[in-house]
């Protein structure tokens, strides 16, 4: 009975390990990824002299589930995209799971690119680095777009980096007062 | 010294052995990025160029004691003929090449020889192996020791006049009487070759030429390094783990086989557009390990 199951799981990982094996046969083990779509507007040729290589990387090398972020969340110009105060939920593949809190900063570095999250969590200011690409990283639900406050506080912040808000416990209950997870 | 390699036998097809040491590649370190592997772990990337790398000469020169010394020669990055002197532009013509920015040769044991005007590929390299990068550091300028060799100084206050920077003693006192040479002193730090051993190859591009190392690479963008098989991890550890007869072990896991004598553009065209290593971790980086 398991001798059967066996061979039959032998059988079909041995028929994928040949195809690897003819795909590719310096490894088996190799993950192999479809050709990274180039664009008609960037000739192949300055690409592979170098010239405009890595400003192309930073948009061709996040997977295409990502690339909708980059271009609203973390572009700089979209009406849409995230301005440091905004309070927003990450929901994570990982422990803990949701964390809420007020965008401190955003680093934009293409593939790279991260964002700070603070909030007061029983009494302790706690803050989270999260990449925009990790594989990790499963939904940004913004509740509280930035210059939520209300009254004269009620505007955009004026910085794109908020670390101030580490020394204002007011300012952060203000923004963020009240928000869980 | 140029001289043709003995010709291998055509029926059989060049293998790697553990015993040879493949040529290496002259590439362009573009900038670095971040990946994330199959398991979810982030890697910092730096991403190499290999543009338009050609073998321009196979060097065998004896030795007085009569050993041999067999080098292949590549040179990498065309360049405009009337920049080059016409002493290289005969070189080149005598490889079938066009000129190059730069010539550099990688030593390799007598196998390893690849015909001349050959051009190398990223698919040279196996995502999950292991490479030194060999490049000139940036340069810091002149610099003093708290930066270059990493003294303390002296105290910020206390009565420190105007030394706070500064080496401090240089030696001892009448005996010897005089400063050991090699006494590490301020002067000029970086410009100098470095070579970062044991980068694992993350990501092959063949239609880019791109090669994903994991980690930091010496020197600026867009500046040419030399990429070889890790000496340490790959060559040693081949040779060793086949005298032993740890013929798992000889090369890294994951690892079958190398291209040998190169990887070319031509094996480029029937290999698959983009390689990607597996993780080398076991489990996922957010679960705990029993």
């Amino acid at each position: 009975m398991f001798t059967g199951r066996l061979r039959a799981l032998a059988r079909s990982m041995s028929t994928a390990a040949s195809t690897t094996a003819a795909a590719y046969p310096f490894s088996k083990n190799v993950i192999i990824r479809p050709a990274t779509a180039i664009p008609q507007s960037i000739p192949l040729e300055s690409l592979q002299k170098g010239k405009g290589l890595m400003p192309f990387l930073q948009t061709a090398l996040p997977p295409p589930e990502k690339r909708q972020w980059m271009e609203t969340l973390f572009s700089k110009r979209h009406p849409d995209r995230l301005l440091p105060g905004t309070v927003v939920t990450v929901i994570t593949a990982h422990a803990p799971n949701t964390f809420s809190g007020v965008v401190l900063s955003i680093r934009r570095r293409g593939p790279d690119t991260s964002f700070v999250v603070r909030n007061i969590v029983q009494r302790t200011g706690v803050e989270m680095q999260f990449f925009a690409n990790s594989p990790h990283l499963k939904e940004i639900k913004i509740l509280k777009k930035s210059g939520g406050g209300g009254g004269r506080a009620g505007r955009r912040a004026r910085r794109a980096k908020l670390f101030y808000l580490r020394h204002s416990p007011l300012k952060m209950t203000a923004i963020a007062g009240g928000v869980k997870g | 010294m140029q001289a043709t390699p003995t010709p291998a036998d055509p029926l059989k097809a060049a293998k790697w052995t553990p015993q040879s040491i493949r040529t290496g590649v002259i590439a362009r370190k573009r900038g670095m990025t971040a990946m994330w592997d199959d398991l979810g772990a982030r890697q910092p990337v730096t991403v190499l160029q290999i543009d338009n790398c050609q073998v321009t000469a196979n060097i065998v020169t004896v030795r007085k004691d009569k050993t041999e010394y067999h080098a292949v020669q590549l040179g990498a990055t065309d360049k405009r003929e009337k920049n080059t002197t016409a002493q290289m532009m005969g070189h080149f013509r005598n490889a079938n090449v066009g000129p190059k920015q730069i010539v550099r040769e990688f030593p390799v044991t007598p196998d390893a020889h690849v015909p001349v005007g050959t051009t190398l590929s990223a698919v040279h390299f196996v995502p999950g192996q292991f490479v030194d990068v060999v490049a000139k550091s940036i340069g810091k300028g002149f610099q003093g020791g708290m930066k270059r060799w990493g003294f303390k100084g002296l105290r910020a206050s206390h009565g420190v006049s105007i030394s706070h920077r500064s080496l401090g003693s240089t030696g001892q006192h009448q005996d010897p009487g005089r400063v050991w040479p090699g006494r590490k002193m301020a002067g000029r730090m970086g410009g100098v070759r470095i070579t970062t051993h044991n980068l694992r190859v993350v990501r092959v591009d063949t239609a880019l030429n791109l090669l994903f190392v994991k980690g930091c690479v010496p020197g600026v963008d867009d500046a040419h390094v030399m990429v070889r098989d890790a000496k340490k991890i790959m060559v040693a550890q081949a040779q060793h783990n086949q005298a032993k007869g740890r013929y798992e072990k000889v090369l890294p896991k994951g690892v079958d086989d190398l291209p040998f004598p190169a990887g070319t553009q031509e094996m480029a065209k029937s290999l698959p557009p983009v390689i990607e290593a597996p993780s080398a971790r076991v489990i996922s980086p957010f679960l705990p390990r029993e």
